[in-house]
Formats: structure tokens, sequence, C-alpha cells
């Protein structure tokens, strides 16, 4: 019996010759779906393609209309690119590996609006479900302003410290002083200097063998001595004296203070320090921030884990089961994917912008760099490192945009909304292993120096992030602001309030409180509500009035905390730009 | 219509001119068709061995037609056995890794632990398959073949308007 079917052959041939055709045919529709599905799983959003072409002889892959849909906002875009030319490596292809010597993008376009919702549906556990639930726990708190009133009932006059202290004080002033005008009273001063000018009258023709006139002048002499004495004695006294009121005049601003916190209890106030109404105001954009880099970020953990172990990952998708596919990688062998270099140049309302990217791999111990990327445009900065080669892998990324156009903040409770103007946004992220520094910076008016800045800065420190949420967060929020507020008119009558030290009056201010309703009442000048609450007493009335018209809020630990925060960010953040720039210029 | 030619490519293999050997022989890699996920670099292997090799071409589509409910019944074993052999063995991560980095062999998806597993089930189960569909070949045509075609099924089956129809429709190549 014959084993070989040897007429078959030639339609085996044809068979195949048929398959490379259709092949040749659908290619690359089949890359271009692949490629899709690929991104999307990637991405956690929609990845569309218009059209994609295989340019097999010259290993070259064009992608025209990319968009990429984001994976936080229903109907925006993440990016598009008009043109994606990637070249590639041959031999790697036929080990089922994607090396790109070199990927140009042009066209591309950030932000851009969609028709759909691009973002693909995913279980609460995954990744960005996840993060959600790590972001919900970052507890910003909120702003509750004068949502009580001040009765009688409510406020006992007799539980103050401040008016007992007062009047304590007062009476020790009352008595003092009285002690002190008899003390002066029976100083004897003026019979002892009338003594003394009438004995020097007489020692004038004075012989000086006149015993008896020695004797008086003795005597004078020791009245006078016992006068300075008695002066000397009452000027201690006093001065003893004026020191303690002076002490007891102190220790009623604490007793204000004290007194502030129980009328604010009474009031449903928030604690009102500058950094509290950062918090309240600016945490949940802050947080919004971080956990979109944190997203990037454990997508990058995810997908370029260090490490030359055995990695499964989900197989693709099929009518069958999908089941697990699993990398091998070996030392000196290509990752499974690499992305070399990434050159990305972009035109944007006539800004010329620039971007590199470099080093994107899957197997980042075996390419042995860095992955980084870095733009740079008219006031546009950025630059990331994802540093995965060694087993605790660190991320990290800047970016400051200058010029934004900061949105207007409506203060809850309040007809009223923040109106910082525009500004300079600056968002540092640094995750070393499973400790992450974030901070979130918002700087308006003219910045010659971190003095003249006024920042709205939060800052984050997770101490240990777990599993992403995943068991106990030791968590930190730190928000440290100098906010300028203008005060808004009120009705009442003006009431000072025990504030923080005034800034410097002469800074230029941006920050503005505007009611649109109370508008009329802002032009009578009245004491307002809000400049009690926010401590002002000495401040514009007008966000039209310039800047050294009014003085903002300046908490008098807000210094020390603003540098203490911001060195330990800026620290953390130096030490891994730095690494960063190394990394950059080797 | 899918039963009806199930039914008759059934007995077109068994009353085949074909010898049981090649008939099991098509099963079995028609088997390995349907067992493992169908786009996957070993199958054009599978297809060009059926064609090329003296084996029953009617018992591999039966083999394959069979198989497939089967392989999406069993995709949850074969999961868990391909994932033993990647994961589960550290013997064999050498052998996994030299292929992993070699040409070619990962286009087969053989890292996937359904294909590894479908794969190595397949062909484990081909050996006793071969056999069994060999000697149950033998027997059908030493003793049931005559009597089944004067069966009154068979020839029910057979002179039904509905396969009258199906074969008009399609008729025997």
């Amino acid at each position: 019996m014959r084993v070989f079917r040897w007429k078959a052959i030639v339609p085996l041939v044809l068979l195949g010759a048929v398959g490379a055709g259709l092949w040749l045919l659908f290619a690359d529709r089949i890359a271009q779906h692949t490629t899709e599905s690929v991104g999307t799983t990637l991405i956690g959003a929609r990845v569309e393609i218009d059209r994609l072409h295989l340019d097999v002889p010259h290993g070259r892959v064009e992608i025209r209309g990319l968009t990429v849909a984001s994976p936080f906002e229903a109907l925006r875009n993440l990016l598009q690119a008009d043109l994606l030319v990637a070249d590639l490596e041959p031999l790697p292809l036929l080990e089922k590996k994607v090396v790109i010597d070199r990927l140009a993008a042009t066209g591309l376009r950030f932000g851009t609006p969609r028709l759909t919702d691009g973002r693909t549906a995913e279980q609460s556990d995954g990744l960005k479900g996840q993060i959600t639930k790590w972001g919900e726990q970052l507890r910003v708190p909120a702003l509750q302003l004068a949502t009580g009133k001040v009765s009688v009932a409510q406020l006992d006059p007799t539980q103050l410290n401040t008016p007992r202290l007062a009047t304590a004080l007062a009476g020790r002033a009352d008595s003092a002083r009285q002690a002190w005008e008899a003390g002066l009273t029976g100083l004897g001063t003026e019979a002892a200097l009338d003594s003394g000018a009438r004995m020097v009258e007489r020692l004038k023709g004075a012989k000086l063998t006149d015993v008896k006139l020695l004797g008086d002048a003795r005597r004078t002499l020791e009245q006078l001595k016992r006068a300075q004495e008695r002066v000397t004695a009452l000027e201690r006294s006093v001065t003893s004296g004026i020191s303690a009121l002076q002490a007891d005049a102190a220790g009623l601003t604490d007793a204000k203070q004290r007194d502030y916190a129980i009328a604010r209890g009474l009031l449903k106030l928030p604690g009102l320090d500058a950094p509290d109404i950062g918090a309240a105001l600016f945490g949940s954009a802050a947080v919004d921030r971080f956990q979109r880099a944190l997203y990037w970020v454990q997508l990058g953990r995810r997908y370029m884990p260090p490490g030359l172990l055995p990695r499964a990952t989900p197989g693709p998708r099929r009518i069958r089961r999908a089941g697990t596919t699993v990398h091998f990688p070996r030392v000196n062998e290509a990752p499974a994917f690499l992305l070399k270099t990434a050159e990305l140049s972009l035109s944007v309302a006539s800004r010329t912008y620039a971007a590199r990217v470099s080093g994107v791999t899957s197997d980042p111990t075996l390419y042995g760099r860095p992955a980084q990327a870095s733009g740079t445009a008219p006031g546009f900065r950025l630059a990331a490192l994802l540093d995965h080669v060694r087993p605790t892998p660190r991320d990290t990324a800047a970016a400051s945009l200058v010029g934004v156009a900061l949105p207007s903040l409506p203060l809850p409770s309040l007809p009223m909304h923040l109106e910082p103007g525009a500004g300079t946004v600056g968002l540092s992220f640094a995750m070393q292993g499973d400790q992450l520094r974030a901070r979130f910076g918002r700087e308006h008016g003219v910045t010659r120096d971190e003095d003249e800045a006024q920042k709205i800065v939060a800052d984050v420190i997770v101490d240990r992030l777990g599993k992403l949420g995943l068991g106990a967060l030791l968590f930190r929020l730190e928000l440290v602001t100098q906010l300028r507020v203008l005060p808004i008119e009120h009705g009442t009558s003006s009431q000072h309030v025990d504030r923080p030290a005034l800034g410097d009056g002469h800074q230029p201010g941006a920050g503005v409180v505007r009611h649109a309703r109370l508008r009329p009442l802002l032009q009578r000048r009245d004491e307002r509500v809000l400049r009690e609450i926010l401590g002002q007493t000495d401040v514009a009335h007008d966000a039209r009035e310039s800047g050294d018209q009014f003085r903002g809020l300046d908490s008098p630990d807000c210094v020390d905390r603003a540098v203490g925060v911001g060195s330990r960010g800026r620290h953390g953040f130096q030490s891994h730009h730095d690494h960063a720039s190394r990394q950059a210029r080797r | 219509m899918l039963l009806l030619k199930l039914i008759q490519s059934f007995f077109k293999t068994l009353h085949s001119e074909g010898t049981p050997g090649q008939v099991a022989a098509g099963l079995v890699l028609g088997s390995i068709l349907g067992l493992t996920p169908f786009l996957s670099l070993h199958n054009v292997v599978v297809v060009g061995l059926i064609v090329i090799l003296n084996v029953s071409i009617p018992g591999a589509m039966l083999g394959w037609a069979l198989c497939i409910p089967a392989g999406f019944l069993l995709d949850p074993l074969f999961d868990a056995i391909g994932r033993g052999l990647l994961l589960g063995a550290p013997a064999l991560r050498p052998l996994w890794t030299a292929l992993y980095n070699a040409p070619v062999a990962p286009l087969s998806g053989f890292n996937n632990t359904v294909v590894l597993g479908s794969l190595v089930s397949s062909l484990a189960l081909g050996v006793p398959l071969f056999f069994a569909a060999r000697w149950g070949v033998t027997r059908y045509r030493a003793t049931v073949a005559e009597r089944l075609k004067r069966s009154a099924l068979y020839r029910a089956v057979t002179a039904s308007k509905l396969y009258n129809l199906y074969r008009l429709f399609r008729p025997e190549p």
C-alpha cells in the first residue's frame, strides 16, 4: 500500500498558493484587526485604524487614521494620528516578535471629541476599577461653608475663654496701674530733688571749713540715694508687671483660637486654614490626575514587567476558550515587543510639539534600558521614565504646561465660584516599588520666584500601595495652598476675626471669589462673611483692583508647610528626575 | 441537514475503499483538527498530512466534524493540561524557552495553554483512537455493513425526500 498520495502534491501546492494569495489579500486587514484588538486590550479603550498596510519587502508598516479613545472620558479621544510609519526588523517576526527600529508619527492630535463611548467595559476588579477604588480611598475633605446658624442657645458666651481671660487681664492691668500710681506718688522724689537743689546753691558760696554744711550735704546725698533706689525698685516692678500683662495678652490669642474653633463647630464650618481649602477645592482634581498617571504606570508594569521569569498573559480572543499565553524570555534574545525609538511631531494651534519615546519593550530586563519619553513645546515640558530593568520598578513622570486657563471652581454651599485665572499646571509622579509620591500643582500670576508664585499644590504620599487598593493603605494627603480670595460683600456688619498672617500686599493676586447675584452688594464694599471666614480684613473688593490693593491669605505655618511639602516632593521627584536626566544623557 | 451530512459522511467513510487503517488514520488526523483551535500553525501541517498521506479524507472529515463540539466541551480540561505543562512543570521550562525563542515555533501558538493542552491531548488520544477505529471499522465491515444496508433505517434515510433533496442540491463529488 502506498503511504503517500503523490497525486495530491499539486493540489496541495495549489492550496498553499491560494492560501498565500488570500494572506496577501487579507494580511493588511488581519493585521489591522489584530492591532486594534491588541491595542484595545492594552489600553482599556477602543483603538481604531482607518487603514493599515504591511510593506513586507521593506519591513514597514503604515497606519493611517489611528484613533485611540480615552480610557477615562466617554466622548473624548486620547489621541489621533494621521500617519504612523514603523520600520520593523524582519527576522524577529519569525519568532513572533515585533521589533520596531523607528516609529514616526505625524498629525498627532490630543483630546479630540468623539461620537461614541470608546471605553471598554471592564470588570470592577480590573485595573481601572482598582484605581478607582484607590482614588476613593484618598479622602478629600469636603468644603462646607456656613451651613449653620449662630443662636444664643448654640453659642453660650460663658463657655468662651476669651472674655473671661480678657476681663481678668483688664482687672490685673487696672490693679497694676493703681499700684504703680501709688508707688509713683509715694516716691517723694520732688522733696529730695528740691533739697538737693538747695544744697547745691548753699555749696556754691560755702567755705571748706564749714563742717555743719558738709554734714547737711552728706545727709542730702543720702536722701537722694534713697530716692534713686525707690525709683529703681518701682521701675523693676513696672517692667515685670508689664511683662506679665503682655504674656497674659499673648495667652488671649490662644484663647481666641479656641473660641473660634467652638464657633466654627457651631457653624459647621470646615477647618479654614489654607491647606484645608486647597484640599477641598483642588484635591479632587489632583486625585483625578494621580489616578490617570497611576493607571498608565500600572499598565506599564503589567505589560512591561521586570525579570526573566515566564509571564502569563490572556490568550487571543477566539470562539474557543482563549486560555493563557505564556512568554518565556531568555537572555540575549529579542524581546517579544520592542520599540526602539519613536519620533513624534505635531502642530497644534500654531505651536510645534516634538516628542520622543524610546525603549518601550515587553521585556525591559532583556533590553537593559528603561523606557523614556520626553516632549517639549513652547510652554510645555514632559518627561517620563519607566525603569523596569531591575527587580524593583521605578516610574517617574513630570509635566508642566503654562498659560492654562484654570477652570472656575464652585464653592460648595455658596452661590460663588473661585476664578484662579490662567497659570501653570504641573504634575510630578514617582513610584518606586509600591511607594508612590505624586504632586499636582497650579501656579498662577507672574512667577519670578517661588515667593511670588501663588501655588495650589497637592502632594500625595502613599507609603504602601499594596496591590492597588487591596489591603490597608497608609495614606497621607497633603495639600498646600496660598489662595488669594477676595471678600464677598455681605449685609452684615464688619466683624473681624483672628486671621493668619497676611502675605505681602504688593504681590499680584489672581484668586477671586465672585458672586453673581450679590454683585451690587459687592460694590457696597461691606465686610462679608467669607472675608471673616478666610480671616481677611484688608482686602480689595473687586477683581479689577490691582494686586497691591489687597493682601492674600498667608497662613503662619503655610510657608513652612509649603516648603516642607515642596521640598519633600521636589526632592522626591528631583532625585528621580535627575536619574531620568542622567539616563537620558547616556 | 448537518445530521444527514454527518450520517452520510459516516457511512461513506465506513463503506469507502480505504483500508480500516487508512480510515482510522484519517479519523485521528481529523480529530486533531477538531480538538485543537483551528487557526493554528500545526493544523496547516495536519491538513497537509491529510492531503499528502494516503489516509481516508472522508475519515478525516468525519473525525474533524465529530471532534469540534468535543473540543469546545473539553476546552477547560485542555486549558488545565496546558497550564500544567507550561507553568507547572519546571523540568519542561528549558524546552518551552528554547521553542519560544526559536524561529517559526512560536507561530504555532504552542505557548497558549489551550493550544498546547488540546494538541497534547489529541496526540495522546490519537494512538488508542487509531487502534480502536481500525478495529471498529474492521468489525463493522465484517459483521454489520451488509445487514445495515438492508436495514429499514438505512433504506428509510437514503430513500427519504429530504435526503434526495439534499443530494439534489449537494451531489456527491
